[in-house]
C-alpha cells in the first residue's frame, strides 16, 4: 500500500521534472505563451505598471520587474530573459559593445529630471543652490558639514545610488562628463541605496542627508527639497530646453523593432492616454519636451 | 496416521508475497544523486564562473577597493564586513543563549521549561525577512540614537539583527546538548555537596561543551549565509576598512558591506555570465561558501565527538562565597532567559499590533492594488504554489537520500553522504538563487518563473527531509532489522516493507519543517521567480510565468517605501507569512510528538 503510493508520488514528480525540462527545451528563447516581461528602471516602473494594468482589460498579460535598475533591464534584455527593458538613461556604447548580437531599439516615452535632494532643514537653513564643484565634493566625501556650503552645522550624509541605476549615471555625467567616475569615497557618512522609493524613504529618515533622485518622487513631500544646480531649477521649461543639467530621457528598449504585444504596449504609452501616465507620475510628456 | 502431518502440496498464494522491489535502489540512488548533483551545481556554477574570466585572487582577498567600472575587484572590505557582523552577532548572542539554555535545562522545572523551549524553537523558524523588517523599523533608529549617527544603517545594526536571528538556534541546540547529559552525573555531583553552579561547572558543562560549541558554529553558519535581513540594514557601502582601533569602533556604526549583501544587490544581474566581473562575483561566492561549509562541518563534527570529552576540570582550590556565587549565577542565567522571552513577546506584540490587517479576512482574499493597497491573495497563492511544487519535487528525493544514508552498510560512506547533505543544507540561499538565475534564466533561457523558484527552493528542503529520515532510520530498534532479515527478506524488500513505513512519519515532519523554512526564503526568489508587478495569481505557463510571493512582497514594501500605508501592508504580509510558517511548524511538531521523530532544530 505504502510503497505503491510512494512509487506513484515518485513517478509523478519525476514526470513533472522531466516535463518541465522538456517544455524548457522546447520553448527556449522563442518566447512561448507567457506574459510580456518588462524589467529595469524603478523610475519608469510606475508608468509601465499603470500601462500594464490598463491593458489587462484588453487581455494583455504584462509583468514588470525592477531587479538591477536600468542596466539590469538592459542586460536581461540582451540575455533574452525579457522582451522590453525600461531605462532611465540612454544606451551607452559599453552596453552595445557588451552584447553585439542584440539589436537595441530605444523608444523614448518621456523625460525626467534628476534632482539633488536635501532635507527641508538643510534647505531652509540656506542650501538652495549647489554648484557642480560643490556637488562633486559632497558625493566624493570632501564636504562633510553643511555649513561649508552655507547650511546648518550638520553632518552631511550621502546616499549614493547603487551601480547600474540610471539616476547614478545621470549624476556621474553631470559631475564628471565623459570621464569615468572614481571608486566610492572612503567616507563614513556614505551609504548605498537601490530604487527610488528606498532612496526617498532613507532621505526622510536621515537628518542631513543628500541623494540624487528623480524630482518627481519628491513632489508632495514637504520634508524634502530640490536644490537648483548652478542657479538652474528643474522646471519643465528648463528640462525641455535641456538647460537643466540633470535631465534625462526615459526609454523602452527592445531587441529589434517592437512587435506583437511589445508593440501594443509601447504604442499605448505613446498615445495621449498613455502619456497622461507620465504626467501622473511627475514626468514630462514627449509633447512637453517638444518631440 | 501417516498423512496427518502432510502439508498441502500447493505452494503458498504467490499474489500475497512481496514483489521484488527493484525500484527501491533506483529511487534511493536518485535521492543521493540529487543531493550530490545539487551541491555540484552550486559549486560548479561558482567554479565555471571563476574560470570564465581571470580572477586575481590576491586582490580579491587583500584589496579593499571594489569598483567594476575601473576594473578593481577587491573583496577585503566585504570579508571584513562579514567577519565583523558575524563576530558582533556571536558576541551578543552566545552569552545570552548559553545562559538561557542553562536556565531552561538546569534551573526551571520541566513544566515551565517545555513550553518555553517550544517558543524558542518557533522563534528559530521565523522567516528572516521578518527579522529584516524589524531591523528596519526598530534597530536602525536605535543604532542611530546610540551611535549618534544619521540613518542607522550600519555593521552594528546588521550584527544586532543577526544576533537576534541566531539566538534561538544556539539556545535550542545547546538545550539539546545539556539534556543529553545523563542525570546520574548531576546526582553524583550534588551528593558531594556542591552548589548548583558548581555542579553545572564541574559535571554538566564538560560533557555538554562539545554540543554547545557546535550550537555556536551552526549559529555562525546561519549568520554567515544570511543575505536579506543584513541587506536591509547594513547600508551596502563598499571599501570601508578601518586603520586604527578608533577607526574600527567608528566603522561599527557606519554603513558597510558583506559578502552576502554584495551578492544580493544588483551586481550579479549586471555582471552578465562571463568575464572578469562575473568571475570576481563568483570568487566572492566561493569564499562565502567555503566559510559556511567550514563552520557547518566543524559544527557537526564537534557534535559527533560528543560526550567522549571527559577531561576533569582543574582543581581550583576551595572557593569563597559559594552560596553567593551560586545565587549570582542563577540570577544571571535566569536573566539571560528573560532576554529571548522579552524578544519573543516584543516581536509578537509588534507583529500583532502593526500587522493587524492580517486579521481582516478581506486582506487574505483580495489581490493587491497599486504599490501598497488591497490584500495579499495573489502573494499567498504564489507562496503556496512555490512551496507545494518544492515539496513535490523534494519529498521523494530527500526521502530516498535519507533512507540510503540511514541504512547504508558502510559507516564511512554514510558519514560522507551525511556531511554532503549538511553542507547542502547550510549553503547560503543567495548562492542557490544566483545559480538558479544564471543556469535556469540565462543559460536555459527560462524567464522568471514559478518552476525556477520552486527548483531553487528544492535544495533548501531536501537536506531537512534527508536528515530527519536518516536519523529516524538509525534509531530503528535492532530487533526489527534482525527479525526482518531472518525472515529472508532481500535488502530491497527490507527497505520497502520495514524501513520505509518506519521512517515515513519522520520524513513528513522533515518535509513540513523544510517547507516552513522554504516559505520564508526571499533571496533565491528575487532573482528567479517573482516580479514587481503584473504576475497573475495563477501562472498561465510553466517556465515563463512569474508569480508573486509573500517574502519578496515584504522585501519590496519594507525596502522601498516609507509611507505608512506600505509599512502597514508590510507588517500585515509578515503576519500572514508567520502564520503560514506557524501552521506548517505546528503540524510538524504535532507529528513529531505523535511519532517521536527526531528533534528538528538542528
Amino acid at each position: 500500500m505504502f510503497s505503491t503510493k510512494r512509487r506513484l508520488a515518485h513517478l509523478a514528480s519525476t514526470a513533472l521534472v522531466l516535463a518541465s525540462l522538456a517544455t524548457a527545451c522546447a520553448d527556449g528563447k522563442a518566447g512561448g505563451s507567457g506574459a510580456l516581461q518588462v524589467s529595469g528602471s524603478t523610475t519608469v516602473a510606475p508608468v509601465a505598471a499603470d500601462a500594464a494594468e490598463a491593458l489587462k482589460a484588453d487581455g494583455l498579460d504584462i509583468t514588470v520587474a525592477t531587479q538591477g535598475g536600468s542596466a539590469g533591464g538592459i542586460s536581461q534584455l540582451a540575455a533574452g530573459q525579457i522582451k522590453i527593458a525600461m531605462s532611465s538613461k540612454p544606451l551607452a556604447d559599453e552596453d552595445k559593445a557588451a552584447s553585439p548580437d542584440t539589436d537595441f531599439q530605444s523608444t523614448q516615452i518621456g523625460s525626467d529630471a534628476v534632482g539633488i535632494i536635501v532635507t527641508k532643514k538643510v534647505a531652509d537653513a540656506g542650501v538652495k543652490n549647489l554648484t557642480v564643484d560643490q556637488v562633486r565634493d559632497l558625493f566624493e566625501g570632501k564636504i562633510t558639514n553643511w555649513s561649508v556650503v552655507g547650511g546648518p552645522d550638520l553632518k552631511v550624509f550621502v546616499y549614493d545610488k547603487e551601480p547600474g541605476r540610471g539616476t547614478r549615471e545621470v549624476l556621474d555625467k553631470y559631475i564628471y562628463g565623459d570621464k569615468k567616475a572614481p571608486a566610492p569615497p572612503e567616507s563614513d557618512n556614505f551609504a548605498i541605496v537601490g530604487g527610488n522609493l528606498e532612496t526617498r524613504n532613507k532621505l526622510k529618515s536621515t537628518p542631513g542627508s543628500v541623494a540624487p533622485l528623480s524630482t518627481s518622487f519628491v513632489e508632495g513631500h514637504k520634508d524634502l527639497a530640490v536644490v537648483t544646480l548652478d542657479g538652474i531649477a528643474a522646471s519643465p521649461e528648463n528640462i525641455a530646453s535641456g538647460k537643466y543639467p540633470m535631465s534625462r530621457p526615459l526609454y523602452f528598449i527592445t531587441d529589434g523593432k517592437p512587435e506583437g504585444t511589445a508593440k501594443k504596449f509601447i504604442d499605448y504609452v505613446l498615445t495621449t492616454k498613455g502619456q497622461k501616465l507620465m504626467t501622473k507620475h511627475g514626468y514630462l510628456t514627449l509633447k512637453e519636451i517638444g518631440k | 496416521m501417516t498423512t496427518t502431518l502432510a502439508r498441502d502440496a500447493a505452494p503458498p498464494d504467490a499474489a500475497i508475497r512481496p514483489r521484488p522491489s527493484k525500484w527501491v535502489w533506483s529511487w534511493t540512488g536518485a535521492g543521493v544523486f540529487a543531493v550530490a548533483a545539487l551541491l555540484l551545481v552550486v559549486v560548479g556554477y561558482l567554479v565555471a564562473g571563476i574560470s570564465s574570466g581571470s580572477v586575481d585572487w590576491t586582490a580579491l582577498l587583500t584589496d579593499a577597493s571594489w569598483s567594476p567600472p575601473n576594473a578593481a575587484y577587491g573583496g577585503l572590505a566585504m570579508i571584513y564586513g562579514t567577519a565583523v557582523v558575524c563576530a558582533l552577532a556571536l558576541i551578543l548572542a552566545v552569552p545570552v543563549s548559553w545562559g538561557a539554555a542553562l536556565a531552561l535545562s538546569e534551573y526551571l522545572p520541566p513544566r515551565v521549561a517545555r513550553p518555553l523551549r517550544m517558543c524558542v524553537e518557533l522563534l528559530a523558524a521565523v522567516p528572516s525577512i521578518v527579522y529584516g523588517l524589524i531591523g528596519i523599523m526598530v534597530i536602525r533608529p536605535v543604532v542611530a540614537w546610540i551611535g549618534d549617527v544619521p540613518g542607522g544603517d550600519s555593521l552594528l545594526a546588521a550584527g544586532i539583527v543577526l544576533a537576534v536571528m541566531i539566538t534561538p538556534t544556539i539556545v535550542a541546540v545547546s538545550v539539546d546538548a545539556l539534556t543529553a547529559v545523563p542525570d546520574r552525573y548531576r546526582e553524583a555531583a550534588f551528593s558531594l555537596g556542591l552548589t548548583r553552579r558548581e555542579v553545572i561547572r564541574s559535571a554538566v558543562l564538560p560533557l555538554a561543551r562539545p554540543g554547545m560549541r557546535s550550537a555556536v558554529l551552526l549559529g555562525l553558519a546561519r549568520a554567515l549565509g544570511e543575505a536579506i535581513a543584513v541587506f536591509l540594514v547594513v547600508g551596502r557601502a563598499d571599501g570601508r576598512l578601518p586603520t586604527s582601533f578608533d577607526g574600527f569602533l567608528h566603522s561599527l556604526v557606519h554603513p558597510g558591506q558583506t559578502l552576502t549583501t554584495k551578492l544580493a544587490g544588483p551586481e550579479p544581474v549586471l555582471a552578465g555570465t562571463s568575464g572578469p566581473y562575473f568571475a570576481a562575483l563568483c570568487g566572492l561566492g566561493l569564499v562565502l561558501l567555503a566559510f559556511v561549509a567550514a563552520a557547518t562541518i566543524w559544527g557537526t563534527r564537534g557534535q559527533k565527538r560528543g560526550t567522549s570529552d571527559k577531561r576533569a576540570p582543574a582543581f581550583r582550590g576551595a572557593p569563597r562565597m559559594r552560596v553567593e556565587r551560586d545565587r549570582l549565577a542563577m540570577g544571571l542565567r535566569l536573566g539571560a532567559l528573560l532576554l529571548p522571552t522579552a524578544l519573543l513577546l516584543g516581536m509578537l506584540a509588534l507583529l500583532v499590533t502593526r500587522g493587524s490587517s492580517a486579521f481582516n479576512p478581506s486582506f487574505w482574499f483580495t489581490s493587491a492594488t497599486g504599490a501598497a493597497g488591497g490584500g495579499v491573495r495573489d502573494q499567498i497563492v504564489g507562496t503556496l504554489l512555490l512551496i507545494g511544487t518544492t515539496g513535490l519535487i523534494a519529498l521523494p528525493l530527500g526521502f530516498g537520500a535519507g533512507i540510503l544514508i540511514g541504512v547504508h552498510a558502510s559507516e564511512r560512506v554514510a558519514r560522507l553522504l551525511q556531511t554532503l547533505t549538511i553542507v547542502l543544507g547550510g549553503a547560503p540561499t543567495i548562492l542557490l538563487g544566483l545559480a538558479g538565475f544564471v543556469i535556469l534564466s540565462s543559460i536555459m533561457g527560462w524567464g522568471r518563473s514559478w518552476l525556477a523558484g520552486a527548483i531553487v527552493l528544492v535544495p533548501v528542503v531536501i537536506p531537512v527531509i534527508a536528515l530527519a529520515t536518516s536519523a529516524r532510520v538509525r534509531s530503528m530498534p535492532p530487533e526489527l532489522t534482525e527479525s526482518a532479515l531472518s525472515l529472508g527478506l532481500t535488502r530491497a524488500q527490507f527497505i520497502r516493507s520495514v524501513v520505509v513505513p518506519y521512517a515515513w512519519p519522520a520524513t513528513l515532519t522533515g518535509l513540513l519543517l523544510g517547507l516552513a523554512r522554504a516559505a520564508g526564503e526571499t533571496a533565491p526568489l528575487l532573482f528567479t521567480a517573482t516580479v514587481f508587478f503584473g504576475a497573475p495569481a495563477f501562472p498561465s505557463g510553466v517556465v515563463e510565468s512569474p508569480v508573486q510571493a509573500l517574502p519578496t512582497h515584504i522585501f519590496t514594501l519594507s525596502q522601498d517605501s516609507g509611507d505608512p500605508q506600505a509599512v502597514t501592508q508590510a507588517w500585515g504580509s509578515a503576519m500572514v507569512l508567520v502564520l503560514i510558517t506557524a501552521v506548517l511548524l505546528s503540524a510538524a511538531v504535532a507529528l513529531r510528538n505523535r511519532f517521536e521523530g527526531e528533534r528538528w532544530t538542528t
